[in-house]
């Protein structure tokens, strides 16, 4: 736990000084989570500051300490989904937009701005993208919680509040899916 | 696909890299207080106007009520069965319908 409990209590109790400290505290690791979760840093702070309105909203019905970071976590994990959610919607009617050439424009003189290291980046950050892209929004976020952020199983079934079994088989699912596309997307040796 | 597998544990472990924890910026937590206090004021909004929607149906409930306990004190009261009422009301044929039952109570040898 990054604050006491006893922070948490007054900030439940209608501290506002004390639920600063509690954002100030899980502010940083919470906006690198959505970053990794979301991919796109534009928008990071407004998931973030999402987050931290449901916790707000929702500190009453905290009832231990153990359960305060798996629940947050839980909360990263809704708003992020409601992001993409949004964004998957938003995105295909943009595209559907543009012409397949404008689209390729836009592309390259993104990467012509990026330096080198940067360049190196925003690659890696595109080809997860896309390999993730085959799975729903909901094994986008599970997925990257297990193998990016490195949650372990029973991290997991605490946020997800799902057995541990059951969890093991969306993974292994999600995790094929992904590596099928990430076969088909690779040039033949 | 167990090389592809091991790339892809390799491309996890990049991505990470790649993208690292950001800072917030300076406004974060004056924006945060300002969405906190909109939704406040809105859900303060909404359970006032919950709180009139229930005192105006109380008082159309205690409208009713006033309106309608005359009425129902006008009508005649009535207390027992439909049977009872009519028994009452013709007491005499009831008596009349069972039918006199004549005992002789001396022997016919007797008379």
């Amino acid at each position: 736990m990054l604050v006491d409990f006893e922070q948490i209590q007054k900030a439940r109790s209608g501290d506002d000084a004390a639920f600063n400290q509690v954002v100030l505290a899980y502010r940083k690791r919470i906006m690198g989570t959505i970053a990794r979760l979301i991919g796109r840093p534009e928008d990071v702070e407004d998931v973030a500051q999402e987050v931290f309105l449901r916790l707000y909203y929702s500190l009453d019905q905290l009832r231990t300490p153990e359960v305060f970071e798996p629940w947050l976590h839980r909360l990263t994990v809704n708003a992020s989904y409601d992001y993409l959610r949004k964004q998957r919607r938003r995105h295909e009617s943009r595209m559907a937009d543009l012409s397949e050439q404008q689209v390729m424009m836009a592309d390259a003189s993104a990467g012509g701005k990026a330096n080198t290291d940067e360049r190196h980046r925003t690659q890696v950050r595109e080809l997860l993208d896309s390999l993730m892209g085959s799975l729903s929004e909901d094994d986008q976020i599970l997925l990257k919680l297990k193998e990016v952020e490195g949650l372990s199983l029973k991290e997991l079934e605490k946020i997800y509040r799902v057995k541990e079994n059951a969890l093991k088989v969306r993974l292994f699912r999600a995790r094929q899916r992904v590596l099928r596309v990430f076969e088909a997307q690779s040039p033949k040796e | 696909m167990e090389n592809f597998d091991q790339k892809l544990d390799s491309l996890f472990a990049a991505y990470r890299e790649a993208v690292q924890d950001p800072d917030a910026s300076a406004d974060f937590m004056p924006k945060l207080w300002s969405r906190i206090d909109a939704k406040r004021s809105f859900v303060y909004r909404l359970k006032r106007m919950s709180q009139v929607a229930v005192a105006a149906a109380l008082a159309a409930c205690l409208l009713g009520g006033a309106l309608i306990t005359p009425l129902s004190q006008r009508t005649p009261h009535i207390s027992g069965t439909y049977v009872d009422v009519l028994a009452e009301a013709h007491a005499e044929d009831a008596v009349a319908a069972l039918g006199g039952v004549r005992i002789d109570l001396l022997d016919a040898d007797q008379q």
